[in-house]
Formats: C-alpha cells, sequence, structure tokens
C-alpha cells in the first residue's frame, strides 16, 4: 500500500483501563477477526501466552494489520503494534512507539490519569507520537466522564472535544477511534525511493521452524524474499526464510514497503541474533548508519534458581536454554553453593519479568525450583583503579580491596490521593529514598517523586505501597543511575559457617537492624535439630548478632500400640519424606524456604 | 470370636485385652462369656493375662469384684492427673478422689496388678504440678504406670482451645523435663522403665535408669504389660468388636467402627472388615524396628535373623551405624536398643529403619 494510506499506532493505557478490550472491538470492527474468534474462551486476542491472559498484562508486543474504510472512502492499512505492559519492559515498549506515528491513550473514566497513564503518555511524546485521548468504561455507573475528560483534555492541551468517550466492552463510538487514528495519526514520512533499507526490530520470537521471527517496521527500503539480510548491530547475516504480516495471524505476503509493519523470519536460532532495537539492512547496498536507540539488553534483578531435587539440574539447564531462545533479555550462569549444590545465577530486566521466568519454568516446564531472593548489579571501583560488577552479594571482595561500591538507584513515581501522602512518605523513607518533589494532579490526588535504590525496591516495595493505600496508588519507575554509597555485605552464618546464598548487601546504617532481622527470620525457619545451632550475622568477620536454634529435645511418639502401627508408621514416613527434600548445611537440615527468609525481612 | 478364630486357625492367646471405649461398662457375666469364648475357640492359656481398661468414674466396690471375679486380673486406670484443673483442661469426667477410691475398692476386691495412666505435658501444667501427680499416683502402689506425653491431635476440643488462644501452647521442652523428672522419680520408687511409656514395678531393682532387662527378657522385671509387649515384638494379635484392628498372617485389618455396623454384618454373615492392608516383608522388617526399638530390651538380632531369614546388621547397617554415632542408638551386635537419651527423639531414629 502507498504510505499515504498507511497508519502505524499503538494503545497505551494504565493497567486495567481497558487497552486489551479497545484493541479486541477494533479487530472486530475491521473485520479482521469475527466476534466467533472470542467465543472460544481466549477473551483478548492479542494476549497470547497463557500467563499474560491471567496476569492481565502483555509481556511481549505484537503487531496487527487491519484493513478500513474510512469516512473518506478510501480504505487504510491500520497497523496496530501492541506494547508490553509492564514497566520492566520499558526498553521494549519505547522500540514499539518508535515503530509508530502515533498513540490512542486510554484512561478509564471512573479512575482517571494514574502513574502509568502518565509514564506512556511521556514516552509517547518523547517519540514524536500524535496522541489520540480516549476515555473508556463511559457504560459505568460510577464513570465520571466530564471530569475525567476535562483532565485529559487539560494534561494533553487539547479541546476537550477530542478526548472520545468509549465503551470498549459495549463497543460504543469505537467507530471514532477509528476515524481519529486516519485522522490525527500521520502517515509514515515519505522517504527516497531507492533509500537502502531500515527496518527496526521491535520485538521478535523463536519458531520452531522458520527461526527467529523478527517484528519490523520499515523506516525506509523494501523486502522481499530475495533481499540478503544484515542486522547492523550483531552483525549477522541471514536470507528470509518468509516475509509477511500478522492479519492477525501471519500471512506471507510479496513484500513489504517502506513505512509498513510485519515480519521477517530469519531462520535465526536464538533472538539473541535479532535483537530488540537493531536494524536490519540490505546486506548488498547496507545503510550507513543504524536507526537510532538501540541498547542491549541489561537485566537489572538477579537471583539464583537451584533445582529442588540435584538430579534435575541438567532438565533445569535445557528449560533456560529454550527460554532464552525467545528471552534476549534473560541471562543465566552456571553456579555451585554449599547447601543447593549446582544452580543458576540469573538476571532479568526486573521482579515482574523475575516472576514471569520463574513461573513460566514451572508451568512450561515443570521445573520445580528454589529461588533465591533477589538483589541487584553493583559496580565496584577496586583500589587498583579496575572497575568490577558483580552480581551476587557473596561475591564481594574484601572490602580493604574496594575503593567505593556503586548501586542502582531507581526514579519512581507514585500518583495517590491526598489523604495516604503521609502513608507513602512513610514507605519509601523506610526504604532509603530521596523525596524529591510532590505535584498537584487534582484536588484529591498527586503525584510524589522519589529516587529509590533498586535494592530497597525489589523486595515488597509496590505490595506495601498497595496495601497502605487500599489500593488506590500507583506507580511507575525507571532507571535512573548508579550511585556510591557507604554499603557493607552481611555474611550469614549457619553453625559457624557462611552461607553464600544468604548474603546481603545493605546500607551500613542498615546493617544490624536487616542482620538480626534475617538471623531472627531464619531462625524460625530451620527447625530444631539434635544440636544447638547458632546462626550469626556478620559483616567483615566482626560478629553482629547472634541467635540460637535450640537443640532439638522431644521427638517420639509417646503411645504406641497395635491400632497405632500404621498410623505411626505412615507418620514417620512423612516424616522422613520431608527431611529428605531439606538441604544440608554441614550437619544442619534446611528446609528450602529458609532461603526467602530476606523476603520476609520487611514484614512486621 | 468364632470368626477371627477361622482366620486365624491354630491361634493360641496368652493374653486378653478389654480395651478402647468404655469396657467396664460391660456387665461382668458377660465379660466372663467373653472370657469363656476366647479359652473356647481362641485357646486363650489358663495362666493368660487379662486386662480390662476402665475410667475410675462409673467403677463401685461391687463392679470391681464381680470384674475380677468373672477372670479378669489386670485393671488399667486412666488416671491421666491427680489435680482438678489439669483434669478440666482435658474434659475427664472423673475427680481424683474417684481414682483413689476405685484403687482402694479394687486392692479389697482382690485385684493385684493394677497399672495407671498418666498425661504430661499439659497446657498451663508445672514441672511440681507433674511431680506432685506423680508423688500421689505412687503412694496408691500400682504395679505398673504409663506415661503420655500429650499430643495435640488436629481438630480436637483441646488442639482448638489452643490455637484460640483459650489454654497456652504445651512447651515441648518442660515436656522433655518433666519425662526426665519422672525417669528419675519412678526409678527412686523401684520402677523399671521396659518401655518408652511404660514402667514396671521391679521384682529386681535396675542399677540405672533405662538398663536392659534381665537376661534381656522383659518378662522378668515383673508385672508389665505382657500383652503390650506383644504389639512391640510385633507379633501377632486378633481384635473382635467394632473398630478393633488385627495383624495375622502379613496382613493388618480393622473392623467397622460403628456397633450397629459390626453387628449388622455378623448377622448377615457378612466380614465385619472395614480395611486391610498387606505388609510386605520390608515393611515388616522396619515396623518391627520401629516397634522395637521401644523397648528396653531392643530387638533380637538372633531373633530377628530367625524371623526374616536375614541379618539385623546386614540390613540396617547404615542406620545402625549413623545412629550409634550420633549417640542414640546402641547396636552391640547382639541387639540394636535406644540409647538412654534416644528415649526422646525416638522419631529421629525409627524412620530410618523404614523402607523407602
Ligand atoms: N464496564 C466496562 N468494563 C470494561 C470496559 N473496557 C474494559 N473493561 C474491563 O476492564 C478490565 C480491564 O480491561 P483490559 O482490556 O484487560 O485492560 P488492560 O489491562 O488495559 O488491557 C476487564 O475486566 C474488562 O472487561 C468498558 O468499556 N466498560
Amino acid at each position: 500500500m502507498d504510505s499515504k494510506h498507511i497508519r502505524n499506532f499503538s494503545i497505551v493505557a494504565h493497567i486495567d483501563h481497558g487497552k486489551s478490550t479497545l484493541a479486541d472491538r477494533l479487530l472486530e470492527l475491521t473485520g479482521t477477526v469475527t466476534s466467533r474468534d472470542f467465543s472460544g474462551g481466549q477473551a483478548q486476542l492479542l494476549d497470547t501466552m497463557d500467563l499474560e491472559q491471567e496476569k492481565g498484562v502483555t509481556i511481549k508486543a505484537s503487531a496487527v494489520q487491519m484493513r478500513w474504510q474510512a469516512a473518506d472512502g478510501e480504505t487504510y492499512e491500520l497497523n496496530l503494534i501492541d506494547t508490553p505492559g509492564h514497566v520492566d519492559f520499558g526498553y521494549e515498549v519505547s522500540r514499539a512507539l518508535a515503530a509508530c506515528e502515533g498513540a490512542v491513550l486510554v484512561v478509564d473514566a471512573t479512575q482517571g490519569i494514574e502513574a502509568q497513564t502518565l509514564a506512556n503518555l511521556y514516552l509517547a511524546l518523547e517519540n514524536d507520537l500524535e496522541v489520540v485521548p480516549v476515555i473508556n468504561k463511559i457504560d459505568l455507573a460510577t464513570a465520571e466522564v466530564a471530569k475525567v475528560t476535562a483532565e485529559v483534555a487539560e494534561l494533553l492541551g487539547v479541546p476537550e472535544e477530542e478526548v472520545i468517550a468509549v465503551s470498549a466492552k459495549e463497543g460504543t463510538n469505537v467507530a471514532a477511534v477509528l476515524q481519529a487514528v486516519v485522522d490525527h495519526v500521520p502517515p509514515p514520512p515519505e522517504t527516497d525511493a531507492d533509500a537502502p533499507l531500515k527496518a527496526l526490530v521491535f520485538d521478535s520470537h523463536y519458531d520452531v521452524y522458520k527461526g527467529v521471527i523478527a517484528y519490523v517496521r520499515l523506516q525506509q527500503g523494501r523486502v522481499d524474499m530475495d533481499t540478503p539480510l544484515l542486522m547492523m548491530v550483531t552483525q549477522a547475516k541471514t536470507e528470509p526464510v518468509e516475509v509477511g504480516v500478522f492479519a492477525p495471524g501471519m500471512t506471507p505476503v510479496k513484500e513489504l514497503a517502506p513505512g509498513e509493519v510485519g515480519y521477517i523470519a530469519t531462520g535465526f536460532k536464538s533472538v539473541r541474533e535479532a535483537r530488540v532495537g537493531d536494524t536490519i539492512t540490505d546486506a548488498r547496498n547496507p545503510a550507513a548508519e543504524p536507526l537510532p536507540g538501540y541498547q542491549p539488553a541489561k537485566p537489572m534483578v538477579f537471583a539464583s534458581l537451584y533445582p529442588s531435587e540435584p538430579d534435575d539440574y541438567e532438565n533445569l539447564r535445557t528449560a533456560l536454554e529454550k527460554l532464552q531462545l525467545n528471552d534476549a533479555a534473560l541471562t543465566y550462569q552456571p553456579e555451585t553453593s554449599q547447601a543447593l549444590k549446582f544452580g543458576f545465577r540469573c538476571g532479568f530486566l526486573g521482579l515482574f519479568h523475575m516472576v514471569i521466568v520463574q513461573e513460566r519454568l514451572e508451568r512450561e516446564y515443570e521445573q520445580d525450583l528454589v529461588v533465591t531472593a533477589p538483589s541487584v548489579a553493583y559496580e565496584l571501583l577496586m583500589t587498583s583503579g579496575e572497575e568490577v560488577v558483580i552480581h551476587r552479594p557473596s561475591d564481594l571482595p574484601d572490602p580493604a580491596l574496594i575503593q567505593e561500591i556503586r548501586e542502582p538507584w531507581m526514579k519512581v513515581q507514585v500518583i495517590t490521593p491526598t489523604d495516604y501522602i503521609g502513608a507513602v512518605m512513610e514507605i519509601f523513607r523506610r526504604k532509603r529514598a530521596d523525596f524529591l518533589l510532590t505535584e498537584t494532579l487534582d484536588q484529591q490526588r498527586v503525584m510524589m517523586t522519589f529516587d529509590v535504590p533498586l535494592a530497597e525496591m525489589v523486595i515488597d516495595l509496590h505490595d506495601r505501597l498497595k496495601s497502605a493505600t487500599r489500593g488506590y496508588a500507583s506507580m511507575d519507575y525507571a532507571f535512573d543511575s548508579y550511585r556510591v554509597d557507604d554499603l557493607v555485605k552481611v555474611d550469614v552464618l549457619v553453625n559457624k559457617e557462611p552461607v553464600d546464598a544468604l548474603a546481603i548487601i545493605v546500607h551500613r546504617d542498615k546493617a544490624y537492624e536487616k542482620g538480626s532481622l534475617l538471623i531472627r527470620k531464619m531462625k524460625d525457619a530451620i527447625p530444631r535439630q539434635m544440636f544447638e545451632v547458632p546462626i550469626q550475622a556478620a559483616v567483615g568477620g566482626k560478629v553482629l548478632a547472634r541467635v540460637n536454634v535450640k537443640a532439638l529435645r522431644k521427638d517420639v511418639l509417646s503411645k504406641c500400640y497395635g491400632g497405632d502401627v500404621s498410623r505411626k508408621r505412615k507418620l514417620l514416613e512423612k516424616q522422613k519424606a520431608g527431611k529428605k527434600r531439606m538441604k544440608m548445611l554441614g550437619n544442619v537440615v534446611i528446609p528450602q524456604d529458609a532461603f526467602l527468609a530476606m523476603l520476609r525481612l520487611d514484614e512486621d | 470370636m468364632r470368626r477371627a478364630a477361622e482366620t486365624a486357625l491354630q491361634a493360641r492367646a496368652t493374653t486378653l485385652y478389654f480395651g478402647g471405649g468404655t469396657p467396664a461398662l460391660l456387665a461382668p457375666a458377660d465379660v466372663a462369656r467373653l472370657i469363656a469364648a476366647a479359652r473356647r475357640w481362641l485357646a486363650l492359656t489358663p495362666d493368660a493375662e487379662i486386662t480390662l481398661e476402665a475410667n475410675p468414674g462409673p467403677l463401685d466396690a461391687s463392679r470391681l469384684a464381680a470384674l475380677r471375679q468373672a477372670g479378669v486380673n489386670r485393671l488399667s486406670l486412666g488416671v491421666q492427673s491427680a489435680h482438678p484443673a489439669e483434669l478440666a483442661v482435658l474434659g475427664r469426667g472423673h475427680s481424683w478422689e474417684d481414682v483413689a477410691r476405685a484403687a482402694r475398692q479394687a486392692r479389697a476386691g482382690g485385684w493385684d496388678n493394677l497399672s495407671l495412666d498418666l498425661i504430661f505435658g499439659l497446657p498451663g501444667q508445672t514441672l511440681a504440678q507433674w511431680r506432685h501427680t506423680l508423688d500421689a499416683v505412687l503412694a496408691l502402689e500400682p504395679e505398673h504406670l504409663s506415661l503420655y506425653g500429650l499430643t495435640l491431635e488436629p481438630g480436637t476440643p483441646l488442639a482448638q482451645a489452643v490455637a484460640s488462644g483459650a489454654h497456652p501452647a504445651p512447651d515441648p521442652d518442660l515436656a522433655a523435663d518433666m519425662y526426665l523428672a519422672a525417669s528419675e522419680d519412678l526409678h527412686n520408687a523401684g520402677f523399671w522403665q521396659y518401655e518408652i511409656s511404660n514402667w514396671a514395678r521391679g521384682a529386681h531393682s535396675a542399677l540405672e535408669v533405662w538398663a536392659l532387662p534381665p537376661a534381656g527378657e522383659t518378662e522378668r522385671i515383673g508385672p508389665v504389660s505382657r500383652h503390650n509387649l506383644a504389639y512391640w515384638r510385633n507379633t501377632a494379635w486378633l481384635g473382635v468388636g467394632a473398630g478393633s484392628h488385627s495383624w495375622w498372617g502379613g496382613s493388618r485389618w480393622h473392623n467397622v467402627c460403628h456397633p450397629r455396623d459390626y453387628i449388622a454384618a455378623l448377622a448377615a454373615e457378612r466380614s465385619p472388615i472395614a480395611e486391610s492392608e498387606v505388609i510386605s516383608t520390608a515393611l515388616e522388617r522396619g515396623e518391627t524396628m520401629m516397634m522395637g526399638l521401644r523397648l528396653a530390651e531392643g530387638v533380637n538380632a538372633a531373633r530377628f535373623e530367625v524371623r526374616f531369614g536375614v541379618a539385623l546388621a546386614a540390613t540396617y547397617a547404615e542406620a545402625l551405624n549413623r545412629w550409634q554415632a550420633a549417640g542414640l542408638l546402641v547396636w552391640d551386635g547382639a541387639r540394636a536398643r535406644l540409647h538412654r537419651r534416644g528415649r526422646l527423639l525416638g522419631n529421629q531414629v525409627f524412620g530410618d529403619f523404614l523402607p523407602d
């Protein structure tokens, strides 16, 4: 199609404001899918993974091509690019937006503007997108259409008439959204007919038959089956296996033209060779420069995964390999720990990414896992002048060799009703946050901005915020910078032996508090043994705090006669099986969940 | 009983036990009939130990005398405690006065083998209270004592009362102290501990707590429970009546629990068995260890080998070594027995003798 008749756009919204529902209606209205396609139990078409449906969050982008006849009687090609719905995937979102000229901003008329509404809007504006404002759920009695319309119009600096009020659920006024996309979103810019190919990879997935499928937006040039391909960042070369569009399933086409959105099946065996943000060019006539904005995936959060049964180590490795085919951001490295034996240190984009990976391993690959508490990457400047990055606390070298330790800080925005300002302040104060500013959004709500060490966030910040504000506050965050701080490693010693998987890095001022809390949690998690087990928290070999798991004194069935034999035997068998699942630290038996004691540090 | 005899041909019963529920409510004449039936169908030996379990409350002098007359020769009373508050925690209907009276009347009625049951580790119970109960009970000069540490069985009213905070949670360390105190006190009073929870007044007195019985045979100690000894040595037994258990010929089974169903089954000439479990040889060996290690005499290696055709040492080399090294077990090649220290940690040891 000529580029004047192409519109590339995405829908952005705070979670649950109705992005997926609206997308479904657009697909129906354009006849891309029939409403029958929705009846098969799959409520939302764009969320393909089970987990996505369950968590209500899109994890991977997708792109659907729709055809629609607008008011002017012309038929347009509308490419809807769905962006990942979680801040952990902020980079992927930014690449997906870079593939668009416009964004439909959906705001729930019962909730108003929330943290991710703003974050997404800013991302769209950074990418120079035309924004089409929509307020949704106007069918609900609690919808405050006038108020939220005014709010959104003011935020965007547009007249209120431009805010389209819809009910995605009932399909009310949805055609107006498509018309606005045609009218307001600009077509892809005209390019020189013989400019060399530049296709932005904004997502990819692995297909067993066709290799890595790169989702692309052509900024300039054309691609067909005869175009030899060069990945400008990774320098990988290949021939297309297939070129096509999503309509909505993979549909081969002869060629993709400038401005179009579609896919190229590359035959690559790993998504690492066609990374999000890379530029595909024609190997015969390569472009001089790749498209701007590429960043290598950078894991921020680290945790160790161990098989519950040491025998499953190879299975876990295979499962991680397979997952990685589809997940360029996931990293893993074999590691060993005294108690947990052989496992992997894995890197994730954030806590949500970590949970997703863990759940996929457990469900799709049937792995029974022990996951250690998450930590972050620390940058060290050694006294020798060398720069080192460590991914687990136990790797922190002797403090005498370290000149400075830097940890990642995030910028966090919280939107909360004014009633909870105090509660929010208190939560962040306990997380070593720097409070930056409060902005008034309307009479009831403010936006507060903080800088917070990521290490403090990975534990339970989100849950705490939700419970302290009864679910009213919303939050968004992004990486800010690495900062120097006075950090120390707290070792946990069980029966005088330091346990690598339990070491934590904390601010020196908090070492005593966190250390003693951690060992108390450990004490609760470790069953009494036949001897007394001291648990100590130490910094640099100096013990800060100690608790003892008292020796087990009584463990015997006092009554055992004829009629009891089977029942009592089964009790003993159960006890024995439970013991088998536990891990050995020297001669101390500890249950797997003791390794998560740190996750419960802030419970009291 | 005839039915039971058909299952177990050639049974020769050496003990008879009226237990479970409230057998003391049976009319003495019915008790006599049951004993006669056991002599006829199960060849109950003339010198058999015949025990009857009873709560102290409903007993009176004439019933006690009549039961003795009917042929019962051992009386086991559920005393539990000498403290009214503790009896209330347990929801028992009797008082300490009932116990003292029943014991006196039993002696007057010719009973010379009296066993008393006590419970320790109760919510709110102190060590001093427990020792006081022991003193009071010893003053009744019983032949035999059973001391049970309280286990809170989930779902029981007591467990619920503790969960709701109506009673303090029992402290397992205090229970251990109570056990050790009792062990001392009873030893000093001339009782010989022959099982984890059972003591008999010694014909001989042991030199030390948890000593090996004379010639390694528990019977020689004095008035031990010969019936229960059969359980711990894992020899065969037959149960008659609703809810009763049996162990015979490689199987263990139990009858339907409700008396009504039991009677209906017998009337219709149907089997009253509710559930039956075939015990493999490996499991039988494990159970023999699990039960036998409860006894001070332990498990006799020679008998084990005769019974199973394999050596004890070879069958359980690893477990024997491990627990010997841990100091909870004594293995001298002739017998395996718990060390004195192992009495309170038996569960740690027993599991390792069960098949995986
Ligand atoms: N009443 C009503 N509910 C809606 C409407 N649009 C979406 N919903 C509901 O709002 C919830 C979140 O919608 P979803 O499309 O999954 O939100 P997303 O997280 O932004 O993709 C779902 O339960 C939808 O059924 C609407 O217009 N009216």
